[in-house]
């Protein structure tokens, strides 16, 4: 006789193999996955992308992308098979008894549908108690997720709201049906910090009220900390570790959970060194040659052992295992010593902002000055000679505005700009053409940045075409191989194209780019969120040894304050358009006095798990429109 | 309520901007068929007619004024709506076209319809079949269907249903014999009005091989249009996720991905049907179908200006109005075009 456990799990994954099965060849994507979920409590998936964690998901939806197939194992939704399952039984569990809320909440909703036409789709789907009304049923579900003016909002489209408010439209109805399960896929990834703690917290508040269980998974080890009660690290398909969240945050004991968490940058306390996690995870391609570890490529503890076999998944404590052969070994690995800090060796001033405004007016109208939208509001800023500056808020603070001025991409309604001594407040060709050797911007986005059509070794020496110097192809190729040296790709990179590199080495190509003419200012626009901790941990130790080899200064915009805090020796912080603190990033962030920056400080999940995090739930505020 | 709001808006704001367009396409007319090296005096006299009848002729309709004083003279009648007499037809313009245009228009938009149905059905059934041994079959069809002309059409639907099969008429709008009311000009429209059937009837058999000619070849380009919006709008996430809301594959396609794919095919229709109005010229003469295009033909044979004029300022107009009521119905059919 089994011995009765206390409750029955609502998910469970027995020996759960999901392959992709190609006409040539196929490969694993998830290998042996354990675990069961019991009802009310929240399972962290936790790993870098590709190592599988959105596809769990899917498998349980079973919309799988073509050629991909559960090959081997279980995965039963209490207790009913969801693989073997007719799929109208499944589409009818999904939405009721299954929910799912997206990484993307403004793209998660139908752009031309409103938001009440949705509401509705949706509830009289999930059928309705009788005698109800959809409209009234709507307003009870926005107002659990704290939304107000319903009635407003039904008549609203998703690209009227911020994707804070689509994002609990989103919650509203995942969880209008009480689902026994809940799949959050990287939910707050694409939301201000602010904004991800809110999210966060009303996730758990609703998952308390139904007794959901819900899969939250995310790329942050810290924020699945926070709010889960177990968390798994994936790693190439297969976990890693497994166990009580604060147990394995405090005490990872697989090398690959310690190295992310120590690839994070510190929110409180000494700023500390990052670790750098080396290469990037096997490709799922690769796995069925390799023996051993799928991570003793990239492990510092590895030995010769971990080649030869796959270490099973052992335990090592109170439901805590963990698939490695060295676990004792695990607390070795420390952080590298942080840098020795630089000293502002010239107090040269590059840059110069005074009293910088971009005021946007709506219409013309005899009011147009008074009623304008100022982006930008009245900014005083400098930016010294190799010095890293850090710009951070919310979105609609004005950072990405004072940076298209501070390139000349937008020219200011007032103020000055004054560069390395020049006044280019007025953004004229001559100005532009002046700016143009000083200052160069690296953008968000590698994906749209980098042109398709061309190769990396004409991408990265774009600038001289616009110059003209150096322009002949012997020229630009040599300038090229120097290029991908110091950013470290291999010289053949030069010959690819954007879609042959993976994110990271992308964003590379993107700040090589701007580095082709050795401008003395780089302006990072978000160059870093959206990519793994990993890589993220990468590129800021490539930004601080192009500082020391080049010398350039940088103005840096971040939503992550750990991040500016890690990186920048000056950190402004922005509300509203305004700067409404600004100093030496340590000073700033160890003694705010701006209630906003507060406010910024608290939302961010802190690095010990065992302190309580209460963000400030004051402050902005969401409003209907 | 703000949708009508920015309609009316949208509507004044395009009706302001037709003003100047309207001048400057007649300003262009007008030039033009001036320079022409024709003599609209001597042509609407008898051939004998004396150099000093022509002379007078030339006075009469002053032609010996300078061309900015002629310009505003004409721009002055067009105003009142006297585009001139027809020099050939011996008739006024206006009663020329107003006695083809609504024959145009009737053509241009059943062909419209049958484009869209054959279009949206097409598209609709190409986005199904993707990613199977069919698909290549249909994109392979569609390419031929996009490659064949509407005269060629024509001519195929002519001969198959027409000549070889006998089972519908070809020629003009009515077989002889039929009473044909008056009423607003739309044959189809007076004879519903009117009740008489059998010339509804008989006029709808003589406009099912035009219009189908006109459709057919219209429609390809509608359905590659429609499939790869579909395909587009089914990378997006609100489709993901409203699978994951447990929505019927059905009802999927057709409330979110439809209404978002349909955007581009809208444009789409609208150039088509732009086009329409100097498009159903082949077709037309095909057919001896009493319409504007026909007549044109028979002005330019003839140097007809006064005719030539009039033609193109209605085909001017009926772009701009098209133009409108697309745009319109964008404004309706994508949210975010309505600006707070």
């Amino acid at each position: 006789m089994a011995i009765p456990s206390a409750k029955n799990p609502i998910l469970s994954a027995k020996n759960l193999c999901v392959e992709s099965l190609g006409a040539k060849e196929s490969f694993p994507v998830l290998t042996d996955l354990n675990f069961s979920l019991e009802p009310g409590k929240i399972l962290g998936l936790v790993g870098e992308s590709g190592a599988g964690k959105s596809m769990i998901g899917r498998t349980i939806s079973q919309y799988l992308p073509k050629g991909f197939a559960v090959t081997k194992g279980t995965l039963s939704f209490d207790g009913e098979d969801l693989v073997s399952m007719a799929a109208e039984r499944r589409r009818n569990l999904l939405g009721r008894d299954i929910a799912f809320i997206p990484q993307e909440p403004l793209s998660g909703l139908n752009p031309v549908l409103t938001v009440g036409q949705q509401m509705k789709e949706h509830l009289l789907r999930i059928g309705l108690a009788p005698g109800e009304h959809w409209r009234e049923r709507a307003l009870k579900e926005f107002e659990a997720v704290h939304l107000p003016h319903g009635a407003a909002l039904l008549e609203k489209y998703p690209h009227q709201l911020s994707g804070g408010m689509c994002q609990r439209i989103l919650i509203a109805m995942a969880f209008a049906s009480r689902p026994r399960l809940l799949i959050a896929d990287e939910p707050t990834t694409a939301l201000d910090v602010t904004i991800q703690a809110r999210i966060v917290k009303l996730i758990a508040e609703m998952q308390k009220r139904d007794g959901t269980a819900v899969i939250f998974i995310t790329h942050d080890l810290r924020l699945a900390s926070q709010i889960s009660d177990e968390i798994m690290v994936l790693y190439a398909g297969r976990p890693a570790e497994r166990g009580p969240a604060k147990q394995l945050f405090s005490a990872p004991a697989h090398p690959y959970t310690r190295c992310l968490q120590l690839a994070n940058p510190n929110i409180s306390g000494p700023r500390r060194g990052l670790f750098i996690l080396p290469e990037r995870m096997p490709g799922l391609r690769v796995l069925k040659e390799l023996k051993g570890c799928r991570f003793a490529s990239r492990c510092p503890n590895a030995i010769e052992a971990c080649t030869e076999i796959e270490p099973p998944l052992a335990d090592i404590g109170p439901n805590h295992i963990a698939a490695c052969i060295r676990t004792e070994k695990t607390p070795d690995i420390v952080p590298p010593p942080l840098a020795p800090g630089r000293e502002i060796a010239s107090t040269r001033i590059h840059l110069n902002g005074e009293k910088l405004t971009k005021a946007y007016t709506t219409a013309w109208s005899p009011f147009a000055k008074r009623n304008a939208f100022k982006a930008v509001n009245s900014v005083d800023f400098t930016l010294g000679e190799g010095e890293f500056v850090g710009i951070v808020g919310e979105s609609g603070s004005g950072k990405s505005s004072l940076a298209r001025l501070v390139v000349g991409l937008d020219t200011p309604t007032d103020g000055r700009i004054t560069l390395a001594g020049r006044d280019v407040t007025a953004n004229g060709n001559a100005e532009k053409a002046y700016r143009r050797e000083y200052i160069q911007m690296v953008f968000q986005d590698p994906q749209s940045a980098l042109n398709p059509r061309r190769r990396i070794g004409s991408i990265v020496t774009q600038a001289n075409e616009a110059s003209g110097l150096h322009n002949s192809t012997r020229e630009r190729m040599d300038r090229a191989a120097e290029l991908l040296k110091e950013i470290g790709l291999p010289p053949d990179a030069a010959m690819r194209f954007p879609s042959q590199l993976s994110g990271g080495q992308k964003q590379r190509v993107n700040i090589a780019r701007a580095l082709c003419t050795l401008p003395r200012i780089l302006v990072a626009d978000e160059i870093v969120s959206g990519l793994d901790v990993s890589v993220q941990a990468q590129l800021l130790d490539l930004l601080l040894k192009l500082r020391d080899e080049h010398g350039f200064s940088m103005l840096f915009i971040s939503h992550d304050l750990s991040v500016v805090r890690y990186l920048c020796d000056r950190v402004m912080v922005m509300y509203r358009g305004e700067v409404v603190e600004s100093g030496r990033t340590e000073t700033v962030f160890a003694n705010p006095q701006h209630a906003y920056t507060r406010s910024l400080l608290a939302a961010v999940p802190p690095d010990d798990v065992n302190a309580e995090w209460s963000p400030v739930l004051a402050e902005a505020g969401y409003q209907v429109e | 309520m703000r949708m009508f709001a920015t309609i009316a808006k949208l509507l004044v704001k395009r009706v302001l901007t037709a003003i100047p367009i309207l001048l400057i396409v007649s300003a262009l007319l007008f030039c033009i068929l001036r320079i022409l090296p024709v003599d609209p005096a001597a042509m609407s006299l008898p051939p004998n007619a004396t150099v000093q009848e022509v002379e007078a002729m030339r006075t009469e309709m002053g032609l010996n004024l300078p061309l900015y004083q002629q310009y505003g003279i004409w721009l002055n009648k067009l105003f009142h709506g006297d585009i001139g007499r027809s020099i050939h037809f011996r008739q006024d313009v206006t009663s020329l076209i107003g006695s083809t245009l609504p024959a145009t228009i009737e053509l241009a938009v059943i062909a419209m319809g049958v484009a869209t149905v054959f279009g949206l059905a097409g598209g609709l059934f190409l986005f199904y079949v993707r990613g199977t041994r069919a698909e290549a079959v249909m994109d392979f069809l569609s390419i031929l269907l996009l490659s064949l002309p509407e005269f060629l059409w024509s001519l195929f639907l002519l001969l198959i249903f027409g000549v070889f099969f006998e089972v519908l008429p070809f020629t003009g709008r009515l077989s002889p014999g039929f009473e044909r009311p008056v009423v607003t000009g739309f044959l189809l429209l007076d004879s519903l009005i009117t009740g008489n059937i059998s010339t509804f009837l008989n006029a709808l058999e003589h406009m099912i091989l035009p219009c189908l000619a006109l459709g057919i070849a219209l429609s390809p380009s509608l359905m590659r249009v429609l499939r790869s919006s579909l395909l587009d709008a089914y990378q997006d996430d609100y489709i993901q996720q409203a699978r994951l809301r447990g929505l019927s594959e059905k009802r999927i396609l057709i409330r979110h991905g439809l209404k978002n794919a349909i955007l581009p095919t809208l444009s789409l229709m609208g150039v088509q049907f732009g086009f329409l109005f100097g498009g159903t010229l082949l077709v037309e003469i095909i057919y001896s179908y009493p319409g504007m295009g026909n007549l044109m033909v028979d002005a330019i044979r003839n140097a007809d200006l006064p005719i030539i004029q009039g033609a193109g300022l209605t085909y001017c107009i009926a772009v701009l109005v098209i133009s409108i009521v697309v745009d319109s119905l964008y404004l309706i059919l994508n949210p975010k075009l309505r600006v707070r």
